[in-house]
């Protein structure tokens, strides 16, 4: 019997996404599987930074060399994911002078280009830095939509003949001795179980990979790593901030859109927390107290949320930290490490080298299967970056907002009907929903939060969720759900809204209860 | 400038105890900070004869000898605005009635007790639909609705509405307020 795939991915983040792509452009009958929504784990709760490769460039060479390659790559084939921001590495009087030269010099021999500016002019690019700066670094750092990014790469595997069956868990894998021959999943939505065989299975879940390993019979030890995280209200800064020291806790300011978000704090926790991770007010402490020594201003902006993700580390020590575990990309070859064939394991690594990591696997999987077709990734634009567009903000009117955020693919938005705008901090408008219900796998609110950054802006979705939960269920065809989707929202919302919950915080989330309430 | 009774606060509670106090024959003035969802009852208490001074806000008061002695609002500063009793009615955390900071809450036109969770982590149930301890937090008062300073009684300053702590509503703590207000006359 021939199976209906070559291979199956399990894992719906960024490495799982950029694999089905990179797989079925190279002409695999790739199927992807995924038990909760794409983005759901780290891929979805990070700074949403484009790194240049300076962050490492000091502590960890290879991985700032492959940083500043993909960042490069990335700003061509995924434009409309990437603001070209800069960044600044900025050096405060109670740090290291000598921290700033081994910076620069670093990056240059990682091949980053690291330029040192005086602190006038560092306020000058970047006027929300704190003014006690002593000296700069400008580096090619930007900001990354990692939602628009895994979104692209999930259309363009699809475009490419890939299945990806979203909310469907893995239940156990289907093997002929110690040869995986496919798994067996179940669709969390109907409960309806299935078998789908393939001659390759490719373990891109992340820190949930120990467990799916597990489940083939084969060992990975990894150190969850929880880093948390704040949005604030609105954009204060338009470079990515960086402190010139070596990496530590709450050192990166990144802007993204209409919001800015500093991050992160690392603490090892437990497997069992990593479904159900919850911020600390020891962590938004730590977070607020070190994002306003980079920017000031922070002290007196309105923190919109807290969120925090699990960095998929693979051991390497028992560095308490979790900060000095490697960050580089594994690659298992399960075949030669533990004796089970037709299963391999991609991990660690970090959103920006996501291409090169799907890439690997990729090369892998077909050396596997005896296919000689070279990697395309690195030049095919992704959907919606295919041409340059002007750049556009979100404050601009809503086609151009949907431009910003789908790119060229905003021609299948249906404008002459539907115009209506719906979320008026991001300018969604019925259009976008109705485009991204048909073609981008929307089945709750959530999913459609993370497609069009509705409700992502300064109010939160506290004035339109009414109307965009039952825009969406009326797209859905299922009308009756309008309540279910306004409860799932406001019940998320609370979970990020809770650790922060003073001053104007807590101004809101009275108002929001005084709204939705029962 | 001179009234019977000045209430701080146009929402429901305010406008509510200006306009029963005003119908008993007392000269009242509400001072309201902004627009209303509800302009109706802030109509009637102007045409029951009372003053409402829209739009401004009173940014703290004298007290002396356990009793408020005037209030100061931000556009009449150098008028002081007394009267033999005062109600605060300004609501909660979204109306400023109480200011919230990582570390505590405290009351901003006269420094009232607030009873409050010190564990700012207590302040939310992390069930939406859920009660918010929030929700009952508030300056602490006496059966008749008077406040306290440092533990200290202010015989005439009375407190109504949200801001109040405990679950006391809305109708009860505005008939308190003005059952004390007329038994005081």
């Amino acid at each position: 019997m021939m199976n209906e795939y070559d291979v199956i991915i399990i894992g719906g983040g960024i490495t799982g996404v950029g694999t089905a792509r990179d797989c079925a452009l190279r002409g695999l009958r790739t199927v992807l599987v995924e038990r909760f929504d794409l983005t759901n784990g780290a891929t979805g709760r990070n700074h949403g930074l484009l790194h240049s490769g300076a962050r490492y460039a000091v502590t960890d060479r290879d991985s700032a060399s492959e940083c500043i390659k993909e960042n490069r790559i990335l700003k061509r084939i995924a434009s409309n994911c990437v603001e070209r921001t800069d960044g600044l590495f900025i050096t405060l009087p109670e740090d290291d002078p000598a921290y700033q030269d081994k910076l620069v010099e670093a990056c240059r021999a990682a091949g980053i280009k690291a330029e040192s500016i005086d602190p006038a002019e560092a306020l000058r690019l970047e006027p929300s830095v704190n003014p006690r700066l002593v000296g700069a670094v400008r580096v090619p750092d930007a900001s990354v939509d990692p939602f628009r990014l895994s979104s692209a790469n999930a259309l363009d595997a699809a475009a490419h003949g890939a299945r990806i069956l979203t909310y469907h868990s893995v239940t156990s894998f289907i093997k002929d001795g110690s040869r995986v021959v496919g798994v067996r999943v179940k669709d969390t939505r109907t409960g309806e179980e299935k078998e789908i065989l393939a001659a390759m299975t490719v373990n891109a879940a992340g820190i949930w990979g120990q467990g799916i390993a597990a489940m083939a019979g084969a060992r990975i030890r990894m150190l969850p790593s929880k880093g948390s995280l704040l949005v604030f209200g609105h954009r204060v800064n338009r470079m990515v901030v960086n402190r010139c020291r070596k990496p530590a806790n709450a050192d990166i300011l990144v802007p993204g859109d209409v919001v800015c978000i500093i991050g992160t704090t690392s603490d090892k926790v437990p497997f069992e927390e990593c479904d159900d991770i919850r911020v600390t007010r020891q962590e938004v402490t730590a977070l607020l107290d070190e994002g306003c020594s980079l920017v000031p201003a922070l002290a007196n902006t309105r923190i919109l949320r807290a969120y925090a993700g699990v960095r998929p580390l693979v051991a390497s020590d028992d560095d308490p930290t979790g900060r000095r575990t490697s960050r580089g990309i594994v690659l298992l070859d399960h075949e030669s490490r533990d004796g089970i064939s037709g299963f391999v394991t991609i991990t660690g690594g970090k959103l920006t080298n996501y291409r090169l990591m799907a890439q690997m696997a990729t090369d892998l999987v077909c050396r596997k299967l005896n296919v000689d077709k070279p990697c395309l990734t690195a030049g095919l634009p992704l959907p919606g970056s295919e041409r340059r567009l002007n750049p556009s903000r979100a404050d601009a009117v809503a086609f151009k907002a949907a431009e910003g955020r789908h790119g060229t693919m905003v021609k299948d938005m249906d404008f002459s009907h539907k115009s209506e705008v719906l979320c008026e901090c991001e300018h969604v408008t019925k259009a976008e929903i109705a485009y991204a219900v048909k073609y981008l796998d929307v089945h709750n609110m959530v999913d459609l939060r993370r497609r069009t950054r509705i409700g992502m802006g300064t109010c939160q979705g506290t004035f339109c969720i009414r109307k965009v939960a039952e825009a969406l269920a009326e797209e859905l065809g299922c009308p009756q759900k309008a309540e279910e989707f306004l409860d799932q929202y406001v019940r998320e919302r609370w979970k990020g809204m809770a650790p922060v919950c003073w001053g104007d915080s807590l101004r809101e989330a009275e108002y929001m209860r005084k709204l939705y309430r029962k | 400038m001179r009234f019977d009774v000045v209430i701080i606060g146009g929402g429901p509670a305010g406008t509510g105890i200006g306009l029963e106090l005003q119908r008993s024959g007392l000269d009242c003035l509400v001072v309201s900070e902004g627009l209303g969802l509800e302009e109706s009852p802030r109509r009637e208490f102007v045409e029951a004869g009372g003053t409402l001074l829209q739009g401004d806000t009173v940014l703290g008061g004298t007290i002396s000898e356990g009793k408020v002695t005037g209030v100061a609002t931000r556009n009449l500063k150098g008028t002081p605005i007394e009267a033999s009793c005062y109600v605060l009615a300004t609501g909660r955390f979204f109306s400023k009635g109480l200011i919230s900071t990582m570390d505590g809450i405290f009351e901003p036109v006269f420094g009232c007790d607030v009873l409050y969770d010190r564990d700012s982590t207590n302040w939310t149930n992390p069930d939406f639909y859920a009660p918010q301890p929030f929700e009952d937090f508030g300056v602490v008062t006496d059966d008749q609705g008077r406040v306290s300073i440092g533990g200290r009684t202010i015989s005439n300053l009375f407190a109504a509405g949200e801001v109040l702590a405990g679950k006391i509503g809305m109708q009860t703590g505005i008939e308190r307020v003005v059952n004390a207000v007329l038994g005081r006359k």
